[in-house]
């Protein structure tokens, strides 16, 4: 599935008490676009991409993907919206221990339509192939920091979204490691003409971005990947 | 309708009125688990929670496993004790003996247990057995014994009633031989002196001379007899320095008939009539202001309706600890989901419809419940077979405690009422904060 469009405007997440965590006045990212999201720890980076994915259920405003505002959607619509169109990279993995590579790769399949398992699990043994994992049966609870990022990001790819969102996606693994998984994410991403939103510290991961935005204190500002 | 609904099930067997009352209590579990996993396959998620925190789960299923084993073994048994009760008296049809208690006389004729009565004498079993109704009446003379195995003194006759044909040997023909009980261990051949009175405090030397010849060994029935040694009555009235029952022409007869002149006396006559009303008639009959006549299986009823009493209370007892264990297990539930709160937030966010996660939560905890209750069945089986052994080694009274009807209804209302309950912890799971489990 292609990338898909992001419109944001008005947007604030509140926190506990009513304060404001995060507040966007705009944000536009075309489809396949890349961007990178930096700034200080806490700033509320982690917060705003949470709000796009459509977990944040204080978020107002809008947060439009191609014609879907995730505000005005109701709590299960965005589930639905993130099961078609949403894969998401967490930085210490979250894989399920004791499943297959393939088990976690394909996770989606346990809750997707069934028309859609096959696909599903074809598409999640075809993305770990693509990422060197040969051992696809074997429990990743014996994998190393970078397999099981590998996996992840598989996991990401699984349903073919439209979004990729990544939350320090690299902050888990060492240099070397953190540099091959950027090159994957990123040619991944760009094969399949996916968005990809990744928060980041890492100055390699967001070199490889076409935009940056820089979130203070929950206000965000657009950055070049030089700045 | 709700007669036709009456009607249909009294015109069921009994098999399938339990069949159906199994299936109508384990409906809710079926209908429930239907409807939460319907159109999901989350059994792969829900094996990995499992093995995931496999050591806390077991902890669990023991918890559950010994509450349901409790109802079962508690069940299983009282019903075993009763039924092994009244299979061990279901030889005796009429007891008459001297007025008082019918409990103390069913204790000391049917189950052997050494007691002091009073004796009918001569005139007495003379009117017994002279009754038309009246096909066996044997008397019986207890009080002595032999390595803790009581000697009882009756007649051929009666022992051909208690265990049919002879499992070893032969039936006593004289005074100075015996029929051993299925249970004795002392071998067809050996010969020994009976002791008088019973336990520690028996005396061995006081039938000095009173050797005695195993002839035969009794078939198996499954009472106290199994561990008793039967001799002649007359040699048990000889013993003591009584008459032997005939008179002196007559001194070598062995059983029926006795000459009331020469009886010395009997604490209890088992009467047995071919007939069932007849046996209503001689209770009727020996009813008296001199005899008191009963049937053990009614004294027994009455036993078994006060034991039912007390059953009601065990079983309330049991349901109640059922419902603390589900209680605590149900917390338990929601404690544990917490364990795995990031997980289920994981498939939240990756898009799991809120049902899918409802639906992990609710199988887990359902394995959990069932595999408990399948457990607790085994464990409650196997409790209740260990502790009929130990009941019959004890009381020599045959129990055999298995698994029925029941067992099955308690074990399946069981499940269904914690497969609903575990809704609960299932929802509280949907209600966490997605992102404050992801970060956790």
């Amino acid at each position: 599935m292609r990338g898909l469009p992001l419109e944001v405007s008005n947007l604030s997440v509140t926190g506990a008490e009513g304060r404001v965590l995060v507040r966007a006045e705009s944000l536009s990212i075309a489809p396949g676009q890349s961007i990178g999201i930096r700034g200080p720890s806490g700033a509320g980076k982690s917060t705003l991409l949470y709000a796009l994915a459509g977990l944040q259920p204080t978020a107002r405003g809008v947060i439009r993907w191609g014609d879907a505002d995730l505000v005005a959607l109701g709590e299960s619509e965005r589930a639905r919206f993130r099961r078609d169109h949403v894969g998401m990279v967490f930085q210490d993995f979250l894989l399920f221990e004791e499943l297959t590579a393939q088990g976690n790769a394909a996770l989606a399949a346990a809750f997707g339509a069934r028309g859609d398992v096959g696909s599903i699990r074809s598409r999640a043994g075809a993305v770990l192939q693509r990422l060197r994992i040969g051992d696809t049966a074997r429990t990743v609870d014996s994998f190393s920091g970078g397999e099981r990022q590998r996996v992840a990001i598989a996991r990401a790819l699984a349903n073919d979204p439209a979004i990729i969102l990544a939350d320090e996606p690299t902050a888990s693994l060492d240099r070397d490691t953190a540099d091959r998984m950027i090159d994957d994410l990123v040619d991944l991403a760009r094969t399949g003409g996916k968005t990809l939103i990744a928060v980041s510290h890492d100055r390699n991961l967001l070199d490889r971005m076409d935009r940056l935005v820089e979130v203070i204190d929950g206000r965000l500002r657009e950055g070049a990947p030089d700045a | 309708m709700p007669e036709i609904l009456l009607d249909g099930w009294q015109g069921l067997s009994p098999t399938a009125q339990d069949i159906l009352a199994l299936l109508l209590l384990l409906a809710p579990a079926i209908l429930v688990g239907f409807a939460v996993t319907f159109g999901y396959r989350p059994f792969l998620l829900v094996r990995s929670l499992l093995w995931r925190y496999r050591w806390t789960n077991l902890v669990f299923v023991a918890l559950i496993a010994v509450s349901v084993g409790l109802g079962v073994g508690l069940t299983a048994q009282e019903r075993g004790l009763r039924q092994g009760t009244a299979r061990a008296a279901e030889k005796f049809d009429l007891i008459v003996s001297a007025p008082g208690s019918e409990i103390t006389m069913l204790f000391a004729s049917v189950y052997l247990q050494p007691s002091d009565v009073p004796l009918l004498d001569g005139a007495t079993y003379d009117a017994i057995v002279s009754n038309e109704n009246v096909s066996l009446a044997a008397p019986i003379a207890y009080g002595d014994s032999f390595e803790g195995y009581p000697v009882v003194g009756t007649t051929p006759g009666f022992i051909a009633h208690l265990s049919g044909d002879l499992a070893q040997g032969e039936m006593f023909s004289r005074t100075g031989q015996a029929v051993a009980g299925s249970a004795v261990a002392v071998e067809v051949g050996a010969s020994f002196t009976p002791a008088h009175g019973m336990g520690d405090g028996a005396e061995h030397d006081a039938h000095a001379g009173a050797e005695t010849v195993i002839v035969g060994r009794m078939a198996p029935t499954g009472s106290p007899w199994d561990k008793a040694i039967l001799v002649p009555v007359e040699a048990v009235w000889e013993v003591h320095g009584l008459a032997n029952g005939h008179a002196p022409e007559r001194a070598e007869q062995i059983g029926p008939p006795f000459d009331p002149d020469y009886f010395p006396g009997t604490p209890a006559v088992m009467v047995h009539a071919d007939a069932l009303w007849a046996n209503y008639a001689l209770k009727s009959d020996f009813t008296t202001d001199r005899t008191m006549a009963f049937f053990p299986g009614a004294v027994l009823s009455r036993l078994h309706a006060l034991m039912g009493d007390v059953r009601q209370i065990m079983s309330l007892m049991a349901v109640v600890t059922q419902v603390l264990v589900t209680a605590g297990v149900l917390t338990g539930l929601v404690v544990l989901t917490r364990l795995f709160s990031r997980r289920l937030a994981l498939l939240r966010a990756l898009g799991a419809p809120r049902r899918f996660v409802f639906a992990v939560v609710w199988c887990y905890a359902a394995t959990l419940i069932a595999g408990g209750a399948v457990l607790g069945l085994g464990a409650g089986f196997a409790a209740a077979g260990l502790i009929s052994r130990e009941i019959s080694r004890r009381t020599d009274i045959l129990v055999s405690a298995g698994l029925a009807w029941p067992e099955f209804h308690l074990i399946a209302g069981f499940v269904s009422l914690t497969l609903l309950l575990a809704l609960v912890p299932a929802f509280l799971a949907l209600n966490r904060p997605v992102i404050a489990d992801l970060r956790n």
